[in-house]
Order: structure tokens, then sequence, then C-alpha cells
């Protein structure tokens, strides 16, 4: 049952190869599990759980590895340096993630959460010898203490109020207790919603993001937006409908509002920049609050299958068409030679295939059918309206305003590298588009047109948060 | 014949074109004239096979959806894969067809610049996949994605090939390339639009049994599911949605600068049929499905219209760019086919459908035209051109004939859409304010009147007279066989439509008037 735990440690074998292997293997026990699915599996005193919505979000994550794994292959070995330690790392956070989608107890998700986050501390500074690496990496590392700190706290003071650790245990206290709109319960999310804000890089917790993102190399980076990023979601999910659902009316309105000020300020930012990696960052801090807002609203209402439904969806789309945006961003980096993104007129005309690809990862963040991201954007909204109060209204329509500022932004991108003028038009440099490059490239692409084209594959998903939710 | 009327004849109007463009991306770049060959061919079967249908199409029974399906798409939300065509959209599925395959015999010899046809005519056979789905789709859900499916290909058709020229837009520090600008205001004024019509169709969805189905909202509809603050909030929003696209007064501005940078069948594409869409939308969705709204809207929309009619005439005249002019005409003509649907009659509303036809038909030869002046010329300014009648006489004699056309002469096809309109502007459905409506007919009426004066003088300024001795050195050439058979259909249509009306009322006039009757009763 916890074999997709143990194979991924077992592969610290200091070659890729192996790597590659054993978090493909690790897929393996899932489908086992997923196939002779009957009903939930608990262990360690109900503390760990084997449901399907662990078993889907398990299978999310070890596949955003193994895509960050072939994104790295080239870029490790151009370096010579660290290659075991690099793997290693990347799959210890890996396995931290795994562990928090399964965990049912306040100790266990803590320990996933630093175990998701610490490796990522040092991996995020891995360019050694560069200022903006280390600047970011120490960004990184402060702020994520305190946010562990601050998750500490929040626990602490739940464990303080009813003295238990299982999830299942302090709702049932809670319950009959009455204890449902207590301060100390109130302050315990606020603060767990604040701790676990910075790992999800949402307003306004976000100012570490755009320094670690630019200063990491390019696949760590792209883990860090999309793995991290989804384990916090998970953690805050798991968090917010398993021990603080009695208190959803207050968190759903921070939520509401954490959600629209992170949109628009992300995209605000967005707009001004001129480095990719920064504009990705921005971009994946506003697509952040689109991924909460469905929570928020499911806070208000009470309506959780809905909200998580919307957020898990959003989360997986956004998992392999962000990972896409930074294979593409990667590529053209390499070939233009440059950082800046308007030194890459017409790029596209040197690899069309690249630029087909880069085109279709931008629109759709943009959310522009048939894309992926617009069945992303729509459940966000569906579930926003379904509440019929003012908070969802205002939050679908600040989200709507956002939906066409970002399009100007990822359009951007797409207007240079296709309808800007070459620099040097005569420069005979090849581009490089490496095979593990290309597998990334189908992979995220293949995703994002079938969950554009036929999202009716998500609707199990509709199921698997009702069961979630049902326990 | 089973096949044609199950469903799957009419899917594959609608993906073949896209399936084709996928095959055209495969083909390699060397093999220009399998290219070409190919995407013509594949745009003509589809053209027949929407002219297959013709025969399977009861039209003793217009006003039912016919030779559709429906499949579940996405169950997690109740979207279904449901389509279906009546009297309404028939004439304009068929448009649509029939102009791309005229848009791609042009462009087998006049590519505009980069050439690489493999990029241009799949774009073109995408942008067909997104206008026919539109046309034929019933469910919300369907109807929204393909209404965006449209939206890509023509912002790269317009960014990568459209005008290169520089000017400087407010707004902008340094000067920018026309296609620049006009490519992502296109993009964000028509996404802004659309993004709020689908915050509407969900408000529809959870009101009205969590459906997205087009039928049965409208049973639903006028059966008065939809009432108050709600009802007027949704009704604003697929306003919004739809008005961005036709586009009505105020929010046009997007169509001059779109219209002017986009290549030649870019525009064409933009003028026959991206445009109807939103109208489309207005006719299918907006007014049968909160018929009430409609009618406390219908004076509103008619005074934009109205305004539009004088607004894009008066802007004609002051232009001196040939292509400008016809984009502000297109404002124009629009607003007589947004006259008729806001006068919610028969009459206004079948007027809005042949002027849609009409205007897809001349509009876009006009386009034509001016494109291939505009290429022979290396200008589109009128102060320049002149004599055009004895330096390009073909040319010049068809930009006689389709200026005229245009400005609704009797017996060809824009008179009925502009005639049409005005009288059912005159007797607007009971209830509405039949001052405004009567106002709104005048204002059209004296807008016919601009519309006669500001192509009459185009004609002037382009067409007669002696040309000026610039042009003696240049070896001008007139139209060639690619020009001439992609422009010979549109005449030949427009006359057709001018003398026999009833080739568009025939298949529109019952579904028109079962829908309103519908909607408003006896």
């Amino acid at each position: 049952m916890i074999l997709d735990l143990i194979l991924p440690r077992k592969s610290k074998y200091y070659v890729a190869a192996f790597a590659l292997f054993g978090t493909l293997a690790s897929l393996a026990p899932l489908v086992i599990q997923w196939a002779s699915y009957t009903s939930p599996l608990y262990a360690f005193e109900n503390s760990y759980v084997v449901d399907k919505f662990s078993i889907i979000l398990k299978g999310l994550f070890i596949l955003i590895t193994y895509l960050t794994f072939l994104l790295s292959i080239n870029f490790i070995e151009s370096d010579k340096y660290y290659q075991g330690e690099y793997y290693y790392l990347l799959l210890s956070s890996l396995l931290g993630a795994l562990v928090v989608s399964s965990s049912r107890d306040l100790l266990t998700i803590f320990i996933g959460i630093e175990l998701a986050s610490t490796p990522m501390f040092l991996l995020s500074g891995w360019k050694k010898g560069d200022r903006k690496s280390n600047e970011g990496a120490i960004k990184f590392f402060l702020l994520g203490v305190l946010s562990a700190s601050l998750i500490l706290y929040g626990f602490s003071l739940l464990y303080g109020l009813t003295g238990k650790l299982v999830f299942s245990e302090i709702s049932t206290y809670l319950l009959s207790n009455a204890l449902g709109d207590s301060p100390v319960l109130l302050l315990s999310s606020i603060l767990v919603i604040s701790g676990i804000g910075f790992k999800i890089s949402v307003v306004p917790f976000h100012s570490w993001a755009p320094d670690t993102y630019e200063g990491a190399p390019l696949p760590v980076t792209a883990y860090l937006s999309v793995s991290s990023k989804a384990t916090g979601f998970v953690a805050l999910i798991v968090l917010l409908t398993k021990v603080f659902e009695t208190s959803g009316q207050s968190w759903g309105v921070i939520l509401a509002i954490i959600s629209g000020a992170t949109m628009t300020l992300g995209n605000l930012v967005a707009l001004q920049q001129s480095n990719p990696v920064r504009l990705l960052a921005y971009s994946s801090i506003s697509q952040a609050g689109f991924i909460i807002a469905p929570l928020a609203a499911a806070g208000i209402t009470g309506n959780y299958q809905d909200g998580i439904f919307a957020s898990v969806t959003y989360l997986i789309i956004y998992a392999f068409m962000n990972l896409g945006a930074f294979l593409s961003i990667h590529l053209f980096s390499n070939f233009a030679g440059s950082d800046n993104f308007y030194d890459w007129g017409g790029v596209a005309k040197h690899s069309p295939l690249a630029g087909v690809l880069t085109t279709v990862f931008f629109f759709s963040l943009a959310g522009i059918p048939p894309l992926g991201g617009w069945f992303a954007k729509f459940v966000v909204f569906r579930s926003l309206l379904s509440t019929g109060e003012i908070v969802g209204i205002s939050l679908a329509i600040i989200g709507a305003v956002n939906a066409v500022i970002a399009l100007v932004y990822y359009a951007r991108i797409s207007k240079v590298i296709w309808m800007d003028e070459l620099k040097n038009p005569e420069q005979e440099k090849t581009f490089e588009f490496q095979n593990p490059l290309k597998v990334v490239g189908a992979l995220t692409v293949l995703v994002t047109f079938i969950s554009g084209v036929f999202p009716g594959i998500f609707s199990y998903l509709g199921e698997v948060s009702s069961i979630f939710f049902g326990n | 014949m089973e096949l044609l009327t199950n469903g799957i004849g009419l899917t594959a109007v609608v993906f073949l074109p896209i399936v084709s463009a996928l095959v055209l991306i495969a083909i390699p770049k060397s093999q220009e004239l399998l290219i070409k060959g190919f995407a013509l061919i594949s745009s003509i079967v589809t053209f027949v096979l929407s002219v297959l249908l013709l025969p399977q199409f009861d039209f003793s029974n217009a006003d039912k959806l016919q030779l559709g399906n429906k499949i579940t798409w996405i169950k997690s939300i109740n979207a279904n894969y449901e389509i279906g065509i009546d009297g309404i959209s028939l004439p304009l599925l068929i448009l649509s067809t029939f102009i791309t395959v005229l848009a791609i015999i042009y462009s087998i010899e006049h590519l505009p610049e980069p050439k690489s046809p493999k990029g241009f005519l799949a774009l073109i056979l995408v942008l067909e996949t997104g206008m026919n789905g539109t046309f034929v789709a019933l469910d919300l859900i369907l109807f929204f994605v393909f209404f965006e499916i449209v939206l890509l290909p023509m912002y790269f058709m317009i960014g990568i090939w459209g005008d290169k020229t520089v000017r400087s837009v407010a707004g902008f520090k340094n000067q920018i390339e026309t296609r620049l600008y006009a490519s992502i205001k296109f993009f964000v004024f028509t996404l802004f639009g659309s993004a709020f019509m689908l915050l509407g169709f969900l408000g529809l969805y959870y009101r009205g049994n969590k459906t997205f189905s087009i039928p049965e909202l409208i049973e639903l509809g006028t059966s008065g599911a939809f009432t108050g603050t709600f009802a007027t909030l949704v009704f604003a929003v697929l306003f919004l949605g739809f008005a961005v696209k036709v586009p009505m007064w105020p929010l046009h501005t997007w169509l001059p600068d779109a219209h002017t940078a986009a290549p030649t069948v870019g525009s064409v594409l933009l003028a026959a049929i991206l445009l109807k869409l939103g109208s489309y939308g207005f006719i299918r969705i907006a007014i049968p499905i909160l018929p009430e709204q409609a009618k406390a809207w219908a004076p509103a929309i008619a005074i934009l219209s109205a305004i539009g009619i004088i607004y894009g005439s008066l802007a004609c005249l002051a232009q001196t760019d040939l292509k400008r002019l016809i984009a502000f005409s297109s404002v124009g003509h629009m607003g007589f086919v947004m006259l008729g649907i806001a006068s919610l009659t028969p009459i206004g509303v079948n007027a809005a459908i042949i002027g849609m036809v009409a205007h897809g038909v001349i509009t876009g030869l006009l386009f034509f035209l001016s494109g291939s002046m505009a290429h022979t010329y290396h200008t589109r300014d009128m102060g320049r051109l002149g004599g055009n009648m004895k330096l390009l006489p073909k040319t010049g004699a068809l930009l006689g004939f389709t200026a005229m056309a245009s400005l609704g002469l009797p017996g060809l096809a824009g008179f009925w859409g502009e005639f049409m309109a005005l009288l059912g502007a005159f007797n607007p459905l009971d209830g509405l304010n039949v001052n405004i409506f009567r106002g709104s007919m005048v204002a059209g009426a004296i807008g016919t009147v601009l519309t006669a004066g500001y192509l009459l003088w185009m004609l002037q300024r382009v067409n007669l007279g002696e040309p000026s001795d610039e042009w003696n050195e240049m070896e001008l050439h007139d139209a060639d066989g690619y020009e001439l058979a992609a422009w010979i259909p549109l005449v030949i249509l427009t006359i057709l439509i001018g003398v026999f009306p009833k080739l568009i009322f025939g298949a529109t006039n019952d579904a028109v008037v079962s829908l309103l009757t519908k909607a408003f009763g006896g």
C-alpha cells in the first residue's frame, strides 16, 4: 500500500536514468491501487489514508516530477557537479508531496509539507556562483521558515483547543463541543492560511517567488511553480475541508479577498515583465488566485464538492500547461541566449515546432478554447457562480476582467516569437531541441489539448471529490 | 443519405476543415503545390458537403432544428455535443463554407508577405471550423468554444500577414506597426466581451435546471423562467459579448483597425462571416431565451444601431484610405442588421438575416477588390488613386458594380436588408416605443443617403477621372484568373439574391416567425 512511498526513496542511485525509471515505476502501485480500489484504506490510526482523491494527486505529483527530471537531464549534465544530490533532493520533495496527499493528521501533514519544501531551499540556490540564485534562495529560506512556524503555531492552537491530532477526531470534537465559531479556531485557521499562503505564493505572501524563480535553475523553477504549489494547495484543501470546516464562513471571506487580490496584483505586475521567468512567476501568482477562488466559494456556501472539483481540475490542467510554458522559455532563452524575451524576435521561424508549442501553452494559460486552460477557468467560474452570493459573483467578475488582462501578456510572447522581425537573420546557430525535452513537450501538449477538447475526462473527479468529502 | 441526416454530415462540415489543417501541417514545406491543392480540395469538399445537406433539409419544417444530434460531451457539467440547423443558420452555414473556398482560391496566387502558404491556409481552415461550428452549435458551452476558436487564427493572420505600416498610437510610447496593434486590440476586445458572456451562460445554467441546451433554455425562457434583476444582468453580459463582435457603436473601435491591418483574405473572412457570429448570437440565444429583456432593451439597441448607421457613414466620408472606408461601411451595414433585429418583428429579423448574407457577399467582394488594388498600386490612398477604370478595367467595373450593390440598389442583394430593416423599424413589435423606432428609421433612411454619398464619392475618386502620372511608368496587372474565379461567384450571388430574395427568405421565414411567436406570443 505504501510501496509508492518507498520506491522513489530507494532510487537514490546517482544516475538520472534510475531516477526516471524509479518515478515511473512508482506509478505502477498507484495504478494497481486504483484498479483494485473498493473503499478508503486507513493506516496508522487514521492518520494516513489511501482514497481515490489521494491516488489521483499522487499520480499528478509523480508525473510532474518525472517531467521535471526530463527537463533537468541536459541542464544538469551541462554543469558537472552534484548530479546525484540533485535527483535525491527532488525525490525527497516528491516524497513530501506524496505524504501530504494522504495524511490525515496534524503531525503527518506538517512533516509532509516541510519535507516537500525543505529540499527546495537547497535546490533554489543550486547555481552557487550566481548572486541572484543566492539571493533568491536566502529569501525563500527565511520566508519558508517563517511560514513553517506560522503553520506550526496554528496547529498548536488547534491542539490546545481540542487535544487531538487526527483530523476526523478534531472535527468530531469541535462539533460535539460546539466550538465551531471559537475565536481560537478562527485564529488558528488564519495562521494556517498565512503559512500555506507562502508556499502557494498568494498575495500578500508572494514576494519571495519572483526572485527565487529567477535565481533557481529553470527545471527547479518549473518544479517550484507547479509541484510545490500543488503540494501547498492540497494541504490547504485537506486542512480547510477536514479540520476548519465549521468556520468556513470566516475563512471563506478571507480566502475570497486573498484570491481577488492575488489574481489582480499578479496580473498587473506580470504586464510589466520582460524576463520570461519573472513573467511566469507573476502569472503563476495570478493563477494561484484562480485556484483558491473556488475554495473561498466553497467555504462560504458549504458546497465543498463543487469547490474541490474546480480547484483540483484547475490544478491538474495548470500543472501541465505551466510545465509546458517553462519548457518553451527554456528552449528559446537557450537559443536566443537572452533573458529578455523582447530579444526573441522571430525565433519561431528557426523552429516552428517549438513556436507552435509555445503558442499552445501560453494561450492555454490565457484560457482560450479549445486548449485545456479554458475548462480550468470555466469550472472555477462555475463554482463561483453556483453560490449565487455577492462574494462569489464579484469574484467571478474580477476573474473575468483578469482573464482579459492576462491575455495581453500571454499573447505578447507569441507576438514576439512569430510576428517581430528576426534580430540577426543570418544566425547560423542550430536550434537545440533534445529528445527528453521533446517527450516533455509531447506529454504536456497532449494533456493540454485533451483536457480542452474532451474535458469529460475530469468528470470522475466530481465523484472523487464527493467521496473525499463524504468521509 | 442516412449519414447526412443523423448529425454526421453536419459534424463533418464542422470538423473536416480543422482535420485538414492538421494534415496540412504534416506536409513538408517544400511541397507548395500539394499544400495549396490540398487546402483547396478540402475546402471544396466541405462546401459540397454543406450543399449536399440542402436536399436533406426539410424546408416545410424550416422552423425545426434538423440534421442534428446530441451526444454527451462533458458529463460533469451537463454540457453536450448538441448540433442542428434550422432556416436561420442554414444560409449562414453555406455562406461560411462558400466564402472559405473563395478565400482559398484567392490565396493560391495572392499570398501576402511573408508568404508561408502552409501556415496561412491552415489558419483559414481552423477559422472555418470555428465559424461553421458556431452556426450549428445548440449548446451554450459548445457555442462558446467555437465562438472563441476563431480568435486565435484571426489574431495570427492579422499579426503575421497584416499591414506593416508603422504608425503612432495613443497610449504607446514608440511607434508601432499597424498589424501588431490591430491584432491584439481585436483579441482583447472580443475576449472581454466573451469572458462576460460566459458568466451569463453560467447564470442561465444555474437558473435553468442546470442545462446548457439552447432549445431547452428557450422553452424555459419563453415560459418565463428568467425574470427580474437576474435576467437584466444576464442580458447585459450577453449583449456585451455579442455587440462587441457585431460590432455595435460604441464598441466598434477594434473593427476599422483590424480590417485595415488584416491581409485581404483576413478582411474578407472577418467581414463576411466573423461579424455575423455576433448578430447570429442575438437571434439564436439572447432574444429567444430572454424575450422580456429583449423587449426592454430593444429601443436602446435601435438607438445604438441608428447611431452606428449615421456614425459609420459619416466616418466613411472622412476616410482617405480605401480599405478603412470599407471597414467603416461595415459598421453602418451591421447597424441596419441590428436595427432589423431590434424591431423584433418577422420583417425586421428576416431583413437582418438577408442583410447578414448580403453584407457577407458584397463587403467580402469589396475587400477582395480593395486588397487587390492595394497590391497593384502599393497604396490605398484614394487621393493618389484615380482613373482606375482606365488602368484596370476589369477590377474597376467590378468595383463599380459592388459599390452599387453595397449602397442598396434595388435588384441587387444589398437592397432587401436595408429596405426591410427600415420597414421593420417603422412598425416594431407591439408594446415597443413607436417613436423611438420611427426616429431610428428616419436616421437609418438618412444613413442610406449618406451611404450612397460616400460610395459614389469613393467611385468618383478611385474609378473615374484621369489616372495620375505616377502610374505611367508602372506595369499594372488587371485581375488574373484566380482573382476572377474568386470574385465572379460573389457577383452572381449578389444578383441572384437581389432578384430572388426568396432564396434566403424561403429558408428563414418560417424559422423567424416561429421563433418570434414563441418568444412574444401570436
